[in-house]
C-alpha cells in the first residue's frame, strides 16, 4: 500500500445472485425447488481506484449502476467476488442514521447505545457528549424518552452522534436531506471542517451540488465500471450530457430523428472540443447567444481586470418556446482550477423573474470584483423555479484578474485599519 | 481468531449498551418493571410447589426445590437456544447498513440471558434458605466456576442457532420442538438414577447433564461436584463454543445479503 494513500480499490468484482422467487424457509427450500432459480448479476465488473489522506471523493451515477454497493464493500458490509479493498484508519459511516434508538430511553441514553456501535468506547462517548447534544440543538430534550420526538429531532440526533465519531474514513450516503435548512447548512460546514482535519471522504450522492461543493474528485460509475474520473468540474457535465442524452433518446426518439444527421455531428464535435471550452447543456428552450464581459469604466468588452475593477456580465438570449414567460438565471465563478468561488441566481437572491422576450439581453453588475489574482470562469444558466434546465452554458466566460498588492487568499475582505483609538 | 477478539473487546462498549438497552427495555410499560425479573420465577415456584407436593407426589423430598435449582439454569439455555436463534435476524436493519463485529449481537444475547438467571438466583438463595434447606459455602464456591462453564456452552449454541437462522428461517421454529425434546433429555425433572444403566453413557454426551448435575449437587445436596462432572462439563462447553465460533465466523460474511 503507497505510504499517502488511506484507500486502495483494486479490481473489484461483486456479483449479486438475485432469486426470482426466494424461498428462505425449509418447506419452501425442498418443495418448490424450481423457486429457487436465481440470475446471477454483475453489479461491478472491476473497479480501481485510490484515494489520499484528507481527500474527499464524490461517486456518481444512475440508479443501480454499482455505487452503493461500492459504498457497501468499502464499509465490510458485504464482501466482494474478487478483487481487493485496502483501507487505513478507523471507518464510519453516516448510511444508516439512529440504529439501535430505543425509543422509550432518552435522547441521552441512545446516544451512548448510537454511539457504542459505531465502535466507540465508554470514555470516548463521555469527552464528546457535550459537543454531541450542541450539535443537535436538543439540549432541553435530552432527558424525554425518543419516542417523544419529532421526525426532525430524531434525525437530528442521529446525524449529530454520526459526525461526531472521529473518524479516519467517513462514508456517506445520500444523507445530507436532514432537517430544515439551517441544520443542513451546519451540516455542511460540519463536513468542511472534518474534512479540514485531514478526513478522508467518500459520498455517494444524486445531487452533484452538494458533490461539487465538498469533493476535490468524481467518480462516475456507469455498469459497474468507471466511466470518468476527475475534477467535479469536468466530470459533472459530461455525466449531465450522458443522462440528458437518454432520456432524450426515450422521449423524443421521434422529433431526434428528424435532425438526427445534423445534431450527432455536433455533438460529436462537443465531445472532442478541449474540456475548458464552452459547452451546453439543457432543452434550449431558452438558448445563450452571446456573452461577454464589459469594464465598467471604458464601457468596452475586456477579459482581463484589476482587483478594484468593476465588471458587467451581459448575456444575450433567444426564446424558441414562446410558451415560456418567466425564467430564472444564476452565474457560478470558479478559479480556473475549479475552486468554488461564488454562484448565486435570481432565486436566491429573491429578485423577480426574468421576463423574457424573444430576444434580450441580462446585465450583472458586480461592484468591486475583489478577487485575488488569477484566472476565472463563470458559468451561467437559465432555468426555471422547479430546476428544469433551459441552456446551462458552463465555462462561458473567462477572465483574468492582476492585482498589484501582495494580498493572499482567495478574495479581498473589505477591511479598515483603525489604531489607537481612545475609548470612550 | 485473536482479531475477532480484539475488535470485540475496541466494541466492548456496544456489548454493554445492548445488554443494558435489552433489560431496561424489556418491562419498559409494564406496571411492575424490572420487578417481574423476580416476579416470574417465584410465580414458578408457586406453581411447581403446588403441582408436585400435592398434586403429582415424586417421591423426592423437596421436591419443589430439587426442579427449582436446575429449571432456572435450563431455562437459560433453554431461553438461549430457542429465543439465540432471532439474534441477528431481529436486528437485520443494523446488519445490512452498519459494519462492527458480528459477534457482538449472540455476545450480548446471551449475557444479558445470562444476568436474567444471575437475578433468577437471587431468589433461588432466599428460598433456599427459608425453606431450611440451608446452603453449604465450601460447596457455593464451585457456583461461579459451573455458571461460567454454563455461559460457554450457551454463547457456542447462540453463535451456531443464530448464525444458522439467518439462512433458514424455519430453523427458529424447529428449535421450539428440540427445546423441549432437550429438556426431557436431560435430568431437569428427575434425576440420573431413573435413567437405565445401559443409556447413561448416551446420556453424559449431552453437555447440559453434567452441568444440571453439578448445578443441584451445590445447591441442593449442598455437596462439591465431582471433579469428573466438572471436567466433562468444561470440555463439551469449549468443544461446542469452537465449534459455534468457527461455524459463525464462516457465515457471517453474506449475513447482509441473506437477509
Amino acid at each position: 500500500m503507497q505510504s499517502d494513500n488511506v484507500i486502495e480499490v483494486k479490481d473489484l468484482k461483486k456479483k449479486f445472485k438475485v432469486y426470482y422467487d426466494k424461498g428462505n424457509s425449509l418447506k419452501e427450500k425442498i418443495l418448490f425447488k424450481s423457486r429457487n432459480k436465481y440470475e446471477e448479476r454483475w453489479v461491478l465488473n472491476g473497479i480501481s481506484f485510490n484515494v489520499k489522506k484528507g481527500e474527499a471523493i464524490g461517486l456518481i451515477g444512475h440508479n443501480g449502476c454499482g455505487k452503493s454497493t461500492t459504498l457497501k464493500l468499502l464499509n465490510r458490509i458485504i464482501y466482494p467476488t474478487s478483487g481487493e479493498i485496502k483501507m487505513k484508519g478507523r471507518v464510519s459511516s453516516l448510511i444508516e442514521l439512529g440504529a439501535g434508538f430505543h425509543p422509550d430511553m432518552s435522547g441521552r441514553e441512545n446516544i451512548y447505545i448510537n454511539a457504542s456501535i459505531f465502535g466507540l468506547t465508554k470514555k470516548e462517548i463521555d469527552e464528546r457528549i457535550d459537543d454531541i447534544i450542541e450539535f443537535s440543538e436538543l439540549e432541553e430534550f435530552m432527558d424525554n424518552p425518543v419516542r417523544t420526538y419529532s421526525s426532525g429531532m430524531y434525525m437530528r440526533l442521529a446525524f449529530a452522534v454520526a459526525i461526531n465519531v472521529d473518524a479516519d474514513i467517513l462514508l456517506i450516503d445520500e444523507i445530507l436531506a436532514v432537517g430544515d435548512a439551517n441544520f443542513q447548512a451546519k451540516c455542511f460546514n460540519k463536513l468542511r471542517e472534518i474534512k479540514g482535519k485531514g478526513v478522508t471522504i467518500v459520498i455517494v450522492s444524486h445531487s452533484l451540488g452538494q458533490v461539487e461543493q465538498i469533493c476535490d474528485r468524481t467518480i462516475w460509475i456507469d455498469k459497474g465500471l468507471i466511466r470518468e474520473e476527475g475534477q467535479p468540474r469536468k466530470v459533472h457535465p459530461l455525466y449531465m450530457d450522458y443522462m440528458s442524452d437518454t432520456t432524450l433518446n426515450s422521449h423524443q426518439k421521434k422529433e431526434e430523428e428528424e435532425e438526427k444527421t445534423t445534431e450527432s455531428e455536433e455533438v460529436q464535435n462537443e465531445n472532442v472540443v478541449e474540456e475548458n471550452s464552452p459547452r451546453d447543456i439543457g432543452n434550449f428552450d431558452i438558448k445563450i447567444t452571446d456573452v461577454q464581459l464589459i469594464d465598467v469604466k471604458t464601457r468596452k468588452p475586456a477579459t482581463k481586470f484589476h482587483i478594484e475593477d468593476q465588471m458587467e456580465l451581459q448575456v444575450c438570449y433567444m426564446r424558441k418556446n414562446k410558451n415560456i414567460k418567466k425564467c430564472e438565471f444564476g452565474f457560478h465563478i470558479f478559479r480556473s482550477d475549479g475552486l468554488d468561488y461564488y454562484g448565486t441566481n435570481t432565486l436566491i437572491d429573491k429578485v423577480n423573474s426574468v421576463e423574457l422576450k424573444d430576444t434580450g439581453k441580462i446585465s450583472v453588475v458586480f461592484g468591486a470584483i475583489y478577487l485575488l489574482q488569477g484566472e476565472y470562469k463563470i458559468d451561467i444558466a437559465f432555468h426555471n423555479d422547479l430546476g428544469l434546465t433551459y441552456n446551462h452554458r458552463y465555462n462561458a466566460v473567462e477572465f483574468e484578474i492582476k492585482n498589484y498588492y501582495d494580498e493572499v487568499g482567495i478574495a479581498r475582505v473589505t477591511h479598515e485599519w483603525i489604531f489607537n483609538e481612545k475609548e470612550k | 481468531m485473536m482479531q475477532v477478539l480484539e475488535e470485540l473487546f475496541n466494541y466492548r462498549e456496544m456489548i454493554f449498551s445492548l445488554v443494558r438497552r435489552d433489560l431496561r427495555g424489556r418491562y419498559k410499560g409494564s406496571v411492575l418493571g424490572f420487578l417481574w425479573t423476580f416476579i416470574n420465577p417465584l410465580l414458578q415456584l408457586a406453581v411447581y410447589t403446588v403441582v408436585f407436593s400435592f398434586i403429582m407426589r415424586a417421591g423426592i423430598e423437596k421436591f419443589y426445590l430439587f426442579l427449582f435449582v436446575a429449571l432456572v439454569p435450563w431455562l437459560f439455555f433453554g431461553t438461549c437456544l430457542s429465543g439465540g436463534a432471532s439474534c441477528i435476524w431481529a436486528q437485520q436493519d443494523m446488519v445490512k447498513k452498519i459494519y462492527f463485529p458480528r459477534e457482538v449481537l449472540p455476545l450480548s444475547f446471551t449475557i444479558s440471558q445470562f444476568i436474567n438467571m444471575l437475578l433468577s438466583f437471587l431468589v433461588i438463595f432466599v428460598v433456599l434458605v427459608f425453606s431450611g434447606v440451608g446452603i453449604n459455602l465450601v460447596a457455593l464456591l464451585y457456583l461461579p466456576l459451573i455458571m461460567f462453564i454454563e455461559f460457554i456452552l450457551a454463547l457456542g449454541t447462540v453463535f451456531i442457532v443464530s448464525a444458522l437462522t439467518v439462512y433458514f428461517r424455519d430453523f427458529e421454529y424447529i428449535l421450539g420442538i428440540i427445546q423441549m425434546a432437550w429438556m426431557y433429555l436431560t435430568p431437569v425433572l428427575y434425576s440420573m438414577d431413573l435413567i437405565p444403566e445401559e443409556y447413561r453413557s448416551i446420556f453424559k454426551l449431552n453437555p447440559m447433564t453434567p452441568i444440571i448435575i453439578a448445578y443441584r449437587d451445590i445447591l441442593y445436596y449442598k455437596q462439591i461436584p465431582h471433579l469428573e462432572t466438572l471436567l466433562q462439563a468444561s470440555i463439551l462447553g469449549i468443544i461446542v463454543l469452537i465449534i459455534g465460533f468457527y461455524i459463525f465466523g464462516k457465515l457471517k460474511r453474506n449475513f447482509a445479503e441473506e437477509l
